[in-house]
């Protein structure tokens, strides 16, 4: 396991997939002054946001030494799917407006990794289309984690109580659970 | 008190509290049979919970008004600003606010050891035996996340912990390595300030895990100083001149604290035992069982549980000339 500079195609392949799903510029903001590097692990691909100082010093921290994570953890890349981690939701959060705020019941259930049902729903922009990937967040705004939406923004008012809105993907619970 | 007699009290201490005998015959030449009970008493008490206040992701005075709607009582640790005794009525770890990172489970002697460290902003700091990440999320957060936070481990699971950590609490300037920490030599960094929680027989802890009374025998000990006379030799041939370090271990045991300190002043003259500007603890022992070690032990702290109330800690600062 090595830390290497992103590919440049990879890069952009990635960046266009995030700023499509969370909006324009989303990528470049999140990047900032920072340098995207990756480690594989087997099929798994983990993509970190390093401060530029660190790139020449990669090489020689390998010496003797495994590095097993740097900086900002972004995500997964596995079979074609980037999986953002957990870290990487708060400074999104502040980037973009693809969210589903829940009540305080809501966000209780979702950090025991359920999923989310529309009498939990505060907040979910019409424009926001299923499948879509958004931040859940709590009344105060705090992240608590991805879900995918499961029905379109717009077609919310009509669904019943007990239906499912948004699947849980990843919640701060997993850091009791050690998931 | 002859050694006869001093061996068969420990004899009937050890078997009265349920220890093993040369534990008690170490305590009763360390400190005498009042201050032995004493202790034997205190490690029967519960050690009030603490928490570190994470200010990289809230102050501490917005946590503690968020927690107290959830009753969670808090009391500042005089000497420690993000530092609070806590009466939780719930799990410490279950509430929302430590899933968001704003808060870490942390003893106080834990979180004294990153505070006499005292990171600062833009340093270069490396963190040893550093997982679960108690200490190395403290400095990235005295260090307002810049400069660079090296934390090394060598347990693969281990390691898992001391990433979720670091996630949670939103520690963006560590890198986590994973390898011996005895082969420091090989890292091409020159840090500032070098931290050793070193992994040690665990003597302190008895008032957390009472199953410690009967699990580690001399040779454990033995075993342990060996390891961490080798740890701290790496650390400091690793540390540049006038660069700090910080030698800490959760042991009560001379053997495993002031002794190796003492061996690695003989052995490094550019070595010194320097002064630890905050008030806690008690001082370290010049003199542990009539043995005369380097008069620099009584600038050395020690927390105690008889004494402070804490799980049993052993802190020391050291500088490079």
């Amino acid at each position: 396991m090595k830390p290497e500079l992103v590919d440049p195609v990879e890069w952009n392949e990635l960046t266009d997939q995030l700023d499509e799903e969370f909006g324009e510029g989303v990528s470049k903001a999140l990047l900032g002054e920072r340098a995207p590097v990756t480690i594989s692990r087997g099929d798994i691909k983990s993509f970190y946001l390093v401060p530029m100082e660190w790139i020449a010093n990669l090489e020689e921290e390998r010496k003797g030494f495994e590095i097993h994570s740097l900086g900002i953890r972004m995500g997964d890349l596995t079979k074609e799917r980037f999986r953002l981690s957990l870290q990487i939701l708060g400074p999104l959060a502040e980037l973009t407006d693809r969210v589903l705020v829940v009540s305080r019941q809501g966000a209780e259930s979702f950090t025991y990794s359920r999923s989310i049902l529309k009498e939990s729903v505060i907040k979910l922009d019409a424009h926001l289309k299923r499948g879509q990937r958004v931040i859940v967040l709590n009344k105060d705004g705090e992240v608590l984690g991805l879900a995918a939406l499961s029905v379109d923004g717009n077609k919310l008012k009509r669904l019943a109580r007990n239906r499912l809105v948004g699947k849980n993907l990843v919640d701060i619970g997993a850091y009791l659970r050690g998931a | 008190m002859s050694n006869k007699q001093l061996r068969q009290r420990a004899k009937d201490l050890a078997k009265q509290h349920g220890y093993l005998p040369y534990m008690i015959e170490r305590y009763l030449a360390l400190w005498g049979e009042e201050e032995t009970i004493q202790f034997i008493e205190a490690c029967e008490e519960q050690i009030t919970t603490s928490i570190r206040a994470n200010t990289l992701k809230i102050d501490a005075e917005s946590l503690q008004t968020r927690l107290q709607l959830k009753r969670v009582t808090l009391k500042p640790v005089e000497w420690l600003d993000e530092g609070f005794w806590a009466d939780f009525d719930v799990s410490p770890g279950s509430l929302f606010e430590y899933m968001l990172g704003y808060y870490y489970v942390q003893g106080v002697p834990s979180m004294t050891v990153t505070k006499v460290l005292d990171p600062r902003p833009g340093e270069t700091v490396i963190d040893l035996a550093a997982a679960p990440g108690g200490k190395t999320t403290h400095i990235a957060q005295l260090m307002d996340n810049t400069g660079t936070v090296i934390a090394i481990d060598e347990d693969r699971q281990r390691i898992k912990s001391l990433e979720s950590n670091i996630q949670r609490c939103g520690v963006s300037n560590a890198i986590i390595l994973r390898g011996d920490a005895k082969k420091l030599d090989k890292l091409e960094r020159t840090p500032d300030k070098i931290l050793l929680d070193s992994p040690c027989s665990g003597e302190g802890l008895i008032p957390l895990d009472p199953s410690r009374k009967t699990s580690t025998s001399m040779a454990d000990i033995r075993f342990c100083a060996t390891r961490e006379d080798e740890l701290l030799e790496a650390a400091v041939n690793a540390l540049p001149s006038g660069g700090t370090m910080v030698y800490a271990t959760c042991s009560i045991a001379p053997e495993e604290n002031e002794y190796i300190i003492d061996e690695i002043l003989h052995r490094h003259s550019e070595m010194s035992v320097v002064p630890i500007p905050l008030e806690f603890g008690s001082l370290g022992y010049p003199r542990p069982y009539g043995v005369e070690l380097n008069e620099s032990m009584t600038l050395t702290r020690r927390f105690l549980p008889h004494l402070h109330g804490t799980e049993g800690f052993f802190i020391c600062k050291l500088e490079k000339e």
